[in-house]
């Protein structure tokens, strides 16, 4: 105990204290798991040879990466370089987070790139990239299939013929074709196959083209024409499908491919030729690379950009080429024979030819967006495609608007400057006279004051400053054009809030999320609470059982219960269709369903912890309470309903109140279960919006003004609930 | 009814509802011990088997001179499984390491969540003082402002106080997270104990500190063990917040540690399933630990009126 002890104190000094003399190059990135450990080798490799130079490697998951950039780099800190896809640029150049390069280094520097790896916008370089790729492309299993098909007739006759039953079930046990074709990104290559473009030549969208609603009625045709693709399939159930040797073909990029060596045999193709218009699809190609912080400056800038040149340099890429098999972006390197004698990335090349360069225009997720939620409602079968295109049009438009928009501080701006000043004299005046009285109660319960008063300072400390700076941001212009600038505006966003329809849907959805999931939390705790309060055989071990939900981290749990939900492999649907004999529900793509999945999955998360808390509760009620109320005749329900619940009560609620406002503002459950919306955003509940609004179309203001609303209902249901409960007195 | 009869209906229904319970945990641990770094699976249960064979002469049909495979992946255990991902984990990765960290981190929250949450609790259910009404709701008000917003302002925060890549800053935010439900569940508890103990203590000399410490106290230890969970839980599972305050690798908490297998498309399912089934473990036996004091065991005869 004692070393243990020791241990801690030491543990706190140490990461309080960072003696170091070295300059510390911090690098955030989002690489694979396999391409950490190279990059952590070739970094090693450099310290050794810069003795002054140490390098602290962080990973973050691309979509954090680049929210917690925005904030670290906003906040004056961050990391001295940043890893990741080129799209990434788009935002972090027009929020000015990163530096341009051209300025930095010397023309003979970019000269030794190929033109994709440089990555340019508004006439400046932002992004040195080191691997070419990214690229979608059709990979088959060479046990299955001898040869890929060349166009769409052949995909289809071989994808039927690869589309087996093996029992006999009704449900194909085989599929031809397997991929995520769902997501947006997905399905675009075959967009450029129909003869049509994403984006117009000015960067403006181009959705509503009869090449889009021919790629939707495509898609729609091999699933429910043709029957060569699952009828739900995500990235996770494709690609494990394809690993067991249940796909013959899969659709999936040049990331997959480590994933895959020694798994299954495998070779690539081009995604096969579109029959009717003869042309090639065209998948997104891209790279990946590095930028510069704002904030590196002075000596630590010249150190890092000596380390940049290193990072991107032909020997550092053909490392990673000839444990990778990676595109390398250096001239030099693609001519190297570890590149020219790589079969795979030879005929990768090949297929990057028909291929397309990654937008990074920031307005890019105003139209992913777009195009997913329409193109998910025509899969679902809601919309034709020709209203989707549509549709999908008019929405990107009217989203990269909202995006785009910079809203100048008029005479609002001035009113609410003056009222913040008003709001605060009088809460100062408040303040300086309520304190007389507190100190005249502080001498009579002084107990009380030591006992409640640090805690309570310690946690209000800890809250002040966001709460009052997101007031602040709810009031102000902040977005994606203002980052750097914002200025107070008013009311404005909170005028928008409350303008949108879409807020009062999202609003009842989150209502009756949070009534639905709070009543069968509480209600099941109690009642296994009592049922295992008795004496029964094997009660630890059922005990035990029952919280496993609680102590299992969430995300895994989450998408546990997604792959459960797949409407043609899902335990429940198993379960439905064999021991019920009903029809399989399309759990994940009809938006009624996937709302009722969430709930299930959370149901399922939360019972566990109401659960210990009744039976913590139970423990409390004398047992003389019962043994008198039998000997009055009572009932066992009478006996539940006026001895056990009236005594759980104190104890239960504020477990049922803070209940209510963590699961308002569950985002995990709902992100994960229906993956971020689907279908078509129709499973979003209030604090999935805000995420959205944030972090997807860069919309700070709305989003802390959606927040304060959101603080604003569950304080007014709160304050109403402990009113009626008066859960703030006591029971005696 | 009959007694018995009735304790094997609930036993019976109790087995049932546990292993609904557990049957996605029993799907992650089949992905735990998988080789194939496959999250789903073509057959999703547990029971069913299933084969695959390849179609040569192209009929639709398997033929005897047809390979087969019987690739039953999702079985807890087969053929295919193997303990790959836990010794990967243990060996090649830094898990210990981030479950030091984590424990740590755990142990202080836990151990000032079960301090503060018990006076704090004791001050709201005893003493009638000023602004007692206003601090328990401004307590329930930190919880009501959506976590996603919180973080930039955190951040800025905190480094302006020098506290990213810092255990303080991350146990303070902890804490304070956990409090608010601690306090005022400790103030529930305490308050289905007659006050009439505490008074008859005090008339036998107790101070009122001595009353609250040698009385109350261990009678609420029910509440204590909740209290002590549910704060090392707000800790040990907890991402959000981790993420922004730790960026140095070696300062990791496990769900931090976790999160790293896991990248957009491409997720190493093996080691983070085997992950999960080891974090889960500590919790699990923390609870049996403690249940003890959280079922039965403490008998409330001195509660008597």
């Amino acid at each position: 105990m004692r070393f243990f002890i020791k241990n801690i104190i030491f543990l706190l000094i140490f990461s309080y204290i960072l003696p170091d003399s070295k300059t510390t190059i911090n690098i955030w990135h989002q690489m694979l798991y396999e391409n950490r450990k190279v990059l952590r080798q070739v970094c090693d490799e450099y310290e050794k040879n810069h003795t002054d130079i140490k390098i602290n490697l962080t990973y973050r998951e691309t979509e954090e990466l680049r929210s917690s950039y925005q904030s670290a780099a906003m906040g004056g800190s961050g990391p001295e370089l940043i890893y990741g896809p080129s799209d990434q640029v788009g935002p972090f150049s027009t929020m000015e987070i990163i530096q341009p390069l051209d300025v930095l280094m010397p023309d003979t520097y970019f000269n030794q790139f190929v033109s994709n790896a440089i990555v340019e916008s508004d006439g400046k370089i932002w992004m040195i990239g080191d691997v070419v790729g990214n690229h979608l492309m059709l990979i088959y299993n060479k046990d299955l299939i001898t040869s890929p098909p060349k166009n769409t007739d052949e995909l289809i006759s071989i994808g039927k013929k690869m589309t087996i039953d093996i029992d006999g079930d009704g449900r194909a046990d085989q599929y031809g074709l397997v991929w995520n074709f769902t997501e947006p990104f997905f399905y675009v290559p075959w967009l450029g196959g129909f003869g049509e473009w994403l984006l117009n030549e000015d960067n403006t969208p181009n959705l509503n083209t009869a090449g889009n609603v021919k790629g939707f009625e495509f898609i729609k045709s091999l699933r429910d024409e043709h029957e060569i693709i699952p009828k739900e399939c995500d990235y996770e159930i494709a690609n494990a499908m394809f690993k067991t040797g249940r796909a013959a073909m899969i659709i999936n990029g040049d990331w997959s491919w480590g994933d895959y060596k020694g798994v299954v045999d495998f070779g690539i193709a081009r995604i096969p030729k579109v029959s009717e218009t003869g042309t090639w699809p065209s998948p997104l190609v891209s790279t990946k690379g590095y930028s510069v912080n704002i904030n590196t400056k002075g000596d630590k800038l010249s150190k890092t950009l000596q380390l940049l040149e290193y990072l991107t340099s032909s020997e550092v890429q053909l490392y990673f080429t000839a444990h990778l098999s990676s595109q390398p972006s250096s001239i030099d390197a693609v001519k190297h024979p570890l590149v020219t004698n790589n079969s795979l990335l030879q005929k990768s090349a090949e297929i990057i030819e028909v291929g397309r360069p990654m937008p990074i225009i920031p307005e890019m997720r105003a139209i992913w967006d777009a195009l997913r939620e329409q193109y998910q409602a025509v899969l679902g079968g809601t919309v034709s495609p020709e209203k989707a295109a549509k549709q999908a049009q008019e929405n990107s438009i009217k989203q990269i608007a909202v995006m785009n928009e910079i809203i100048k501080p008029g005479i609002q701006s001035t009113i609410i400057s003056w009222l913040i000043g008003i709001v605060l004299v009088i809460g100062l005046v408040m303040i300086f006279r309520e304190a007389p009285l507190f100190i005249s109660d502080y001498k009579n319960n002084k107990i009380a004051y030591a006992f409640f008063l640090p805690a309570f300072l310690a946690i209000i400390s800890v809250v002040i400053f966001p709460f009052f700076y997101n007031i602040f941001i709810s009031l102000s212009n902040y977005s994606l054009r203002t980052f750097n600038n914002w200025e107070l505006i008013g009311m404005h966003h909170y005028i928008k809030v409350f303008e949108d329809p879409q807020f009062y849907s999202v609003l009842w959805k989150t209502i009756l999320w949070t009534a639905v999931n709070i009543s069968f939390h509480v209600s099941l705790g109690i009642f296994l609470a009592v049922l295992i309060n008795r004496t029964l055989p094997a009660k630890p071990i059922i005990r035990t059982l029952l919280i496993i939900p609680w102590a299992l981290p969430q995300y895994i749990a989450a998408l546990s219960w997604r792959g459960m939900f797949n409407q043609e492999y899902g335990a429940i649907n198993l379960v439905i269709t064999k021991y019920f004999n009903l029809s399989a529900v399309q759990w994940l793509s009809q938006p009624f369903e996937a709302f009722i999945a969430c709930i299930l999955t959370n149901i399922w998360l939360g019972f566990p912890f109401m659960m210990v808390i009744a039976l913590g509760g139970l423990q409390s009620i004398p047992r003389e309470l019962y043994e008198a109320a039998q000997v009055d005749g009572a009932t066992r329900w009478q006996q539940f309903k006026s001895i056990t619940l009236p005594m759980l009560k104190p104890v239960m609620i504020p477990a049922i109140v803070l209940g209510t406002v963590w699961t308002f503002n569950n985002i995990n459950v709902v992100w994960l279960v229906s993956n971020g919306g689907e279908p078509s955003n129709q499973t979003h509940i209030l604090v999935s919006f805000v995420y959205k609004a944030a972090f997807n179309l860069y919309r700070y203001g709305y989003a802390a003004a959606l927040s304060m609303v959101i603080f604003l209902i569950l304080l007014s249901f709160v304050l109403y609930f402990l009113n009626r409960t008066k859960a703030t007195e006591g029971v005696y | 009814m009959n007694k018995r009869a009735e304790t094997i209906l609930i036993f019976l229904f109790l087995s049932f509802f546990s292993f609904a319970t557990i049957y996605p945990v029993l799907n992650i641990l089949g992905v735990s011990l998988r080789t194939d770094n496959a999250f789903q699976s073509k057959s999703l249960t547990l029971f069913e088997s299933q084969e695959s064979y390849t179609d040569l002469n192209g009929d639709g049909i398997w033929n005897d001179d047809e390979p087969f495979i019987d690739s039953n992946s999702n079985k807890v255990w087969d053929s295919g499984s193997s303990f790959k991902s836990y010794i990967t984990l243990f060996t090649d990765t830094d898990f210990l390491l981030w479950a030091r960290n984590s424990i740590f981190i755990s142990i202080v929250v836990t151990l000032t969540g079960v301090v503060f949450a018990s006076t704090g609790g004791y001050a709201l259910s005893r003493f009638n003082f000023k602004g007692r009404k206003f601090g328990m709701t401004a307590l329930l008000t930190t919880q009501m402002f959506p976590a996603t917003m919180l973080l930039l302002p955190f951040f800025i925060l905190l480094s302006y106080l020098g506290l990213i890549n810092s255990y303080i800053g991350l146990i303070i935010i902890y804490s304070s997270t956990a409090l608010p439900f601690c306090i005022w569940q400790m103030k529930g508890y305490y308050d289905t104990i007659p006050p009439s103990l505490e008074e008859s203590a005090r008339l036998d000399g107790c101070t009122r500190f001595q009353a609250f410490y040698k009385i109350i106290l261990p009678l609420s230890t029910p509440a204590l063990v909740i209290t002590a969970l549910f704060s090392f839980m707000a800790s040990w599972s907890e991402y959000v917040v981790a993420a922004i305050v730790l960026q140095d690798p070696k300062l990791y908490t496990l769900p931090l540690g976790l999160k790293s297998f896991q990248a957009s498309l491409s997720t190493q399912w093996g080691l983070y399933a085997a992950g999960a089934v080891v974090v889960s473990i500590p919790v699990t036996i923390l609870f049996i630990s403690l249940s003890k004091y959280l079922v039965s065991g403490l008998t409330m005869g001195s509660v008597k009126e």
